[in-house]
């Protein structure tokens, strides 16, 4: 009896091996060719990128470094500190005004008010704009003596300014109106990177006023209507169901801002090419490729920047992911 | 962690992940073995009998001794004895040119491949929309194993780079040949200088390229403007230039005297007026910070000091050529090349204005001259000697007198063919372009009196981060007003110098 149901068992069970390895074989078949392009042209890539890092490589590997380049990298003179700091401005200054701007848009237009349609497209269209046309034109707008914003500027009497190629913090220049000379570490963002920060935001707050207006379309209403019974209006409201409940898409739209910050190349090329206090990383990065042939001190500075990232985003998960109501 | 909290988690570090990959990094190309290797002999061996006579060359006597043809070729003996005929040979020429240029070409290369007695054909492909494009495909190739051309456009110090790969070769041999290289009479034909400037102190006693084209750094000068000044023509000295600058300029009026537009080859101009040399003339050092150079750097920040000049933002293309056919600009350093575009402008200004190119003007009217002349050249990679060979063979056809003139009048580069320097003078002098403007086609007709002048910038390999090293000095020093001159200098050159010695070939 027992040898006859242990037999039916292990048919039984011989059958679902079976069944489970067919399902198994079929998702690695469904899953190959999304595997195997992930391989060819993430990973190999990536592995390979290291590899480069490792060596003195302008053209082909010339001398095995080991982590020379990131020692080279990482030393107290190099320019690595300075591209960094740059980008970290950048990001500390795009990404509140970005977002603070986009949620008071997405606010606005998520009431009943005439035009909305058209505002929220309009406010989207410099995110669908070719970048390098935009960064074009803008940079045209800030030209020194021809651009349309020193002519409005010295239309009211004020003085001119330099904006793309302008090397000055802005500190520097509000004290000099004021005859007053500021200290070396107190000067600020340079206005180049200050004009490039003003372009960023009018391309990207319309993308961010998008994601933030689904997430406000998510919000029950019945959360505001019983609110409301309770006497809460205005800034109450505001403060204690728009702001909780729109959490996830605050913290997804802040992942992504901060990690498009530091990845931020196109739009900073076409209006500086990185002078004039506008080298940030991902420039630095591509000027040692591409005008010094440095491919592996580039490799080094690549995964140099992307454990910045990978850090920044994992304390922006630890920290600020905790604060978001789902 | 729940899982709410790994969703996020796993989002952020994918999107990390493809943020590195998605930075610009170097190019991830498979591996193979880079031909870095020295030119090794290979086992291609001369034909028993003399090839044929060619239109070039006399008939060989027959029963030529063997002769073992490396790769490259090292002697013209070796060159003589490599055999097309029968081979049917392709190969392809990277470039960058566009519009009428790539015609231009490509009616010469269907005429060679028409009329070459080898059934050599030359395929055209453009590697790029500019000369770095092509420089880092080149380079990506050579790094991913991938195939090369057997000709390409390249600057000197880009040629150097690629020779010391290996992969560019020396002309010489093909040159000096017999039977497929130039006569005495032919190469006197060429511009010394032109010829000249394609030798490379790294690699002495090498030839890394073939002048096609070469345009020299002009003074453009607004004459209306000039005369209105009082003076009658256009400045012969620097202290004249700086002078007329200055009182032209109404940066009020966004009206300026002179011009900085980011270009590395405006300050060498103005180190040569001033005597000086940005390389030392065995290549040992860049010395761009004598007192030629402090003195070229100085008048650029006296120029922003006294509001004289303007500087072009980097992304603005063409802002100087703009200014200057708006009337906004006096003077206007910049190539030959772009005198057609210069005209077009003016010819399509409001006010349309009396206009030339001058000599760069010099430190002392009495000295001997010394004048920035550049232009990419066609170079030779190492693929087959036949190959090589065929390269070369359309390079000398391209170079032909008719071919040089015509690619001159339609590049709007100098011809480098004296004989034909002077069909390209009438066809600017009689073109309806310059109708308007006699004096800027008398200028042209200058230039080839000028090139006896001609001093070169920097042909080693690594000058590309040494010019740009050399534009952030003049913005930081004139543009920005920040700092001295000298000290900015010498900081620049312990840099180039650096780089001089990072480049030099191993």
């Amino acid at each position: 009896m027992t040898v006859i149901a242990s037999g039916r068992g292990g048919a039984a069970r011989s059958r679902m091996r079976t069944s489970t390895k067919r399902e198994a074989l079929l998702a690695y078949t469904l899953l190959s060719p999304a595997l195997l392009l992930f391989l060819a042209f993430t990973v190999f890539p990536l592995a390979f990128g290291l590899v480069i890092s490792l060596y003195n490589w302008r053209i082909v590997p010339r001398e095995f470094l080991g982590l020379g380049n990131y020692a080279r990298a990482l030393a107290p003179n190099s320019e690595m500190w300075s591209a960094l700091s740059t980008t970290v401005v950048y990001s500390l200054l795009s990404v509140p005004v970005q977002l603070s701007l986009a949620l008071m848009l997405a606010y606005l237009l998520f009431q009943k008010i005439r035009g909305k349609g058209f505002f929220r497209v309009a406010m989207f269209l410099p995110y669908v704009t070719s970048t390098v046309a935009s960064a074009a034109v803008w940079a045209r707008l800030y030209s020194p003596d021809i651009g349309i914003i020193n002519q409005a500027l010295k239309s009211f009497g004020l003085q001119p300014l330099k904006w793309l190629m302008e090397n000055k913090g802005i500190f520097t220049l509000l004290a000099e109106q004021f005859n007053v000379t500021l200290p070396a570490g107190v000067t600020g963002p340079s206005l180049a990177l200050v004009a490039v920060i003003i372009y960023t935001t009018w391309v990207f707050v319309g993308y961010d006023m998008t994601i933030f207006l689904a997430g406000l379309g998510n919000i029950p209403g019945e959360l505001y209507e019983a609110a409301r019974i309770d006497g809460a209006s205005g800034w109450s409201l505001f403060r204690n169901i728009t702001l909780p409940l729109l959490s996830p898409t605050t913290f997804f739209l802040s992942l992504i801002t901060i990690i498009g910050t530091f990845k931020a190349f196109n739009h900073i090329w076409v209006m500086t090419q990185g002078d004039y206090g506008t080298t940030t990383a991902s420039i630095l990065i591509y000027r040692q490729m591409y005008e010094f042939q440095r491919a592996g001190y580039a490799s080094a500075l690549a995964f140099l920047l992307f454990t910045v990232i990978l850090i920044v985003t994992i304390l922006q998960n630890r920290f600020a992911g905790q604060r978001v109501v789902y | 962690m729940n899982t709410r909290k790994i969703v996020p988690f796993v989002a952020a570090l994918g999107l990390a992940l493809s943020a590195c990959a998605g930075a610009p990094q170097p190019t991830a190309a498979p591996q193979q073995a880079a031909p870095t290797t020295a030119p090794q002999p290979t086992a291609t061996s001369a034909p028993p009998a003399a090839p044929e006579a060619t239109a070039t060359a006399a008939p060989e006597p027959t029963a030529a001794p063997t002769v073992e043809i490396n790769n490259p070729p090292r002697t013209p003996e070796e060159v003589d004895a490599i055999d097309l005929t029968g081979k049917n040979v392709t190969i392809k020429f990277w470039h960058r040119y566009a519009g009428s240029q790539v015609t231009k070409v490509l009616e010469i290369a269907n005429d060679f491949n028409q009329k070459n007695p080898y059934g050599i054909k030359v395929e055209l492909e453009q590697a790029g929309a500019s000369y770095d494009d092509v420089y880092n495909k080149i380079n990506a190739s050579i790094q991913g194993g991938g195939e090369l051309p057997a000709l390409s456009i390249a600057y000197q110090n880009q040629a150097a780079l690629y020779r010391s790969e290996g992969v560019v070769i020396d002309l010489t041999p093909f040159i000096q040949s017999k039977k497929y290289g130039l006569s005495q009479e032919d190469l006197a034909d060429f511009f010394p200088y032109f010829l000249e400037s394609d030798k490379n102190p790294q690699f002495p006693g090498e030839v890394l390229g073939w002048p096609t084209q070469r345009s020299m750094e002009v003074l453009y000068v607004n004459l209306d403007m000039l005369n209105a000044l009082g003076a009658t023509e256009p400045p012969k000295t620097l202290a004249e230039m700086e002078e007329l600058a200055c009182k032209a300029a109404n940066p009020a009026q966004e009206t300026y005297g002179f011009v900085w537009k980011n270009d590395a080859s405006d300050f060498a101009a103005l180190v040569f007026a001033n005597g000086g040399d940005l390389l030392a003339p065995d290549a040992s050092a860049y010395v761009f910070n004598s007192p030629a150079g402090v003195e070229a750097l100085s008048l650029y920040k006296r120029l922003f000091e006294k509001g004289c000049a303007v500087a072009i933002p980097t992304s603005e293309r063409f802002g100087e050529q703009n200014r200057f056919a708006a009337g906004k600009l006096l003077f206007v350093p910049a190539s030959s090349s772009g005198l057609p575009f210069y005209a077009s402008a003016i010819n399509a200004a409001e006010k349309p204005f009396k206009w030339t190119i001058a000599m760069f003007p010099q430190a002392s009217a009495d000295a001997r001259p010394k004048i920035d002349l550049f232009g990419a050249s066609w170079s030779v990679l190492k693929t087959t000697p036949e190959q090589e060979l065929a390269a070369w063979l359309f390079m000398k056809h391209f170079t032909e007198k008719e071919n040089t003139a015509a690619w001159a009048i339609t590049s709007n580069y100098m011809a480098v063919r004296q004989s034909a320097a002077q069909i390209a003078i009438e066809q600017v002098k009689n073109s309806s372009r310059f109708a308007n403007f006699p004096e800027a086609a008398e200028g042209y007709a200058k230039l080839y009196d000028w090139i006896q002048y001609g001093a070169v910038e920097s042909p080693v390999a690594g000058y590309d981060p040494v010019r740009k090293l050399i534009q952030e000095t003049v913005q930081k020093v004139a543009v920005q007003g920040e700092g001295d001159p000298a000290e900015a200098l010498n900081a620049a050159v312990e840099q180039a110098n650096q780089l001089l010695a990072e480049y030099a070939p191993k």
